[in-house]
């Protein structure tokens, strides 16, 4: 009876927590949507006059269609780049043995812990120093240096739960090296390289700090945010955060979905 | 379809080990282990075994664990290489031929099912990789899994949703798919419950009948060994202690260690005296009457725990007789086991619940053996 009655207080102690931090880390998010529907030209509280003027001005302004044409395109490339490269990563030190094994794992750690300014900042003068022209393409250099470990990491977890025995099995019925990768390795390992490409690609999606050194003049969504608030706001600026946020939502949900048509058509009963 | 196997560049040695394997007549020697050692790190794990396994029969190696068995089902199915000796197939050398062109194919310890795939894909596998068409794999799938016993409905089952039996079903329809002369198993039954392990044990004797495969089957129970094989071999620190049928292992083991891997039993040390006979030091004074054997060496008389008998009033003399005092019973069903003292030396007795006399602990009583009942062994 005591105990039940302890659990019961627990419970509710635990929803008013969950809708407390969820409140807390929203809230701004929903302020910045709300503030995006007035019709002011600056920003009031409480909103006197609701609009999607500056949405309609936002979606058909030319400059915002090429920052967030910019912003996609080095996300898609530093995903499908720093993918690449931390899949055969992954494979190198959760799968074989060899010399360094140990000292490559942390030191493929150390960019993730380097500030992202200064990493940044350090890109930049160093592109100059080689006489290198700043475009989105020195962008995606620098969103590979930071992201690349995290998805090396991210799909490593998936490296490691799996059982090397499964190739050995193949081969011993007969299958090549190429049909064991093919069929049995990349299916097995896909859950860990699709969170992979998820986490390169909302975090090139939302990066800033290595954008504002080593864009040049292609400008990027965060980038664009950033310039606006601090010399010459327009309401185009919540507009563009709050639509930024639904695309890295959007990403996640499709993402989502996609992870759970794969398990259940691979749990067919 | 053997023009497709040879246009999709399938080495020719394949063939030939395939081939070979398969003129070879049932009963004729399949496999030859000509003194197969393997060192790892210069720590030698197998010691000059040599071995001839047959056509059609089921052979188990058992051994304790680090006995080396999974080494050399290792270099059986291809996975690893002898360091000296070799391996024959049908007179030619198959040491080096890697194991996806090799007649063999494994059963492995935790099965190593494709976990993504279904009972139906698990099982078709090995003949997509041979580039047989889809709807003669289907057949064929539906044929194995009547073959181990799996319902049909399984075939579009996920493998993970399997219990263990079932599975344990599908990875050996898996391996014949592959249609291998030779199967090997890894202690396959290890990690399933005792009630369900006797039941699968004798559907794979079962299976070997009806699928005409040499089975080649490792293990560390000589029970379950000599349940299910046609012939068994002790394997001791990498060195192969005795190969025959489960009878002679049992019957006519060659050394302590064959006999006691079976099971309790009782081991006297026995020497000859100047007299001439027999004497044991766990029994003082006593003259012991063993079998003539031809050899005055000093050595270990084996007596199974079934084979000693309660000298009640009125009983058939023995040989030998000795006094115990009994500590302990411990019923095992169908039989019942005790621990009995003789002086200082541990005695197991071993008698069916009929047949107990009333036994129990504290009693003192007679037991006795002939000398025929005994086995004579020198090491």
């Amino acid at each position: 009876m005591e105990y039940t009655k302890q659990g019961k207080h627990t419970a509710e102690f635990i929803w008013i927590w969950t809708i407390i931090v969820l409140g807390f880390i929203y809230l701004p998010v929903v302020c910045d949507g709300i503030s995006s529907l007035s019709k002011g030209r600056y920003f009031s509280f409480p909103i006197k006059r609701w609009a999607l003027d500056w949405w309609a001005k936002t979606v058909s302004s030319m400059e915002i269609g090429e920052i967030v044409r910019n912003s996609l395109l080095i996300a898609f490339v530093v995903t499908i780049l720093s993918t690449i490269i931390g899949f055969c990563g992954a494979l190198a030190f959760a799968r074989f043995n060899w010399r360094g094994r140990k000292l490559f794992q942390k030191l493929i750690l150390l960019p993730i812990f380097f500030p992202q300014p200064v990493l940044g900042l350090a890109l930049l003068l160093l592109f100059n120093t080689a006489g290198i022209t700043l475009s989105w393409h020195t962008a995606v250099f620098a969103h590979l240096i930071w992201i690349t470990p995290v998805v090396t990491l991210v799909i490593a977890i998936q490296v490691y739960g799996f059982d090397p025995t499964l190739e050995v099995a193949a081969r011993d019925l007969g299958a090549s090296k190429f049909r064991i990768f093919r069929e049995i390795t990349l299916p097995l390992l896909w859950p860990g390289i699709w969170s992979g490409m998820l986490f390169a690609f909302l975090l090139s999606w939302g990066n800033f700090s290595l954008s504002l050194y080593t864009t040049g003049v292609d400008n990027t969504v965060p980038k664009w945010l950033y310039t606006k608030m601090i010399a010459g706001y327009t309401p185009m600026v919540p507009t563009l955060g709050t639509l930024s946020t639904l695309v890295a939502a959007a990403v996640m949900i499709i993402g989502g979905l996609c992870v759970w048509a794969v398990r259940k058509k691979q749990g067919r009963a | 379809m053997e023009k497709a196997i040879m246009q999709k560049g399938r080495a020719p040695e394949e063939e030939s080990a395939t081939e070979l394997a398969k003129e070879i007549k049932p009963g004729d020697t399949i496999l030859d282990l000509v003194h197969v050692c393997r060192d790892f790190d210069k720590v030698k794990v197998i010691k000059d075994v040599s071995l001839q396994i047959k056509k059609d029969e089921f052979f188990t190696l058992v051994g304790p664990s680090g006995s080396g068995k999974t080494t050399i089902l290792k270099m059986l199915a291809g996975m690893d290489q002898p360091t000296s000796g070799d391996i024959v197939l049908g007179g030619k050398s198959i040491s080096t031929v890697p194991p996806d062109k090799r007649p063999t194919c494994m059963v492995f310890q935790f099965l190593a099912l494709f976990p993504h795939m279904t009972v139906g894909e698990n099982i078709e596998f090995p003949m997509k990789v041979k580039g047989i068409p889809g709807d003669k794999r289907c057949d064929r799938a539906y044929e194995l899994m009547q073959l181990v016993s799996l319902p049909e409905s399984y075939y579009k089952k996920n493998v993970m949703k399997c219990s263990g039996g079932e599975r344990q079903r599908v990875a050996i329809a898996r391996a014949l798919a592959y249609d291998p002369e030779i199967l090997l198993f890894d202690e396959p039954l290890s990690a399933i419950d005792a009630k369900l392990r006797k039941t699968l044990q004798k559907e794979l004797k079962e299976l070997h009948a009806r699928s005409g495969k040499t089975f080649i089957y490792i293990t560390h129970s000589l029970e379950e060994a000599m349940y299910m094989s046609d012939r068994v071999g002790v394997l001791c620190n990498g060195q192969l202690k005795q190969v025959g049928t489960p009878s002679e292992i049992y019957n006519h083991p060659v050394s302590r260690f064959v006999a006691s891997f079976i099971g309790d039993t009782n081991i006297f040390k026995v020497g000859m005296t100047a007299a001439g006979s027999w004497a044991c030091e766990d029994f003082p004074g006593m003259q012991i009457k063993v079998a003539p054997h031809g050899d005055d060496r000093d050595g270990y008389l084996v007596v199974r725990p079934e084979n000693l008998r309660v000298m009640y009033e009125g009983a058939v003399p023995a040989d030998n007789v000795i006094s115990c005092h009994v500590r302990n019973a411990y019923s095992m069903g169908s039989r019942i086991q005790y621990q009995l003292m003789s002086g200082k030396k541990e005695i197991m007795l071993e008698l069916t619940p009929r047949h107990d006399h009333g036994i129990k602990p504290g009693d003192t009583i007679s037991l006795g053996w002939n000398a025929d009942d005994a086995i004579f062994v020198t090491e």
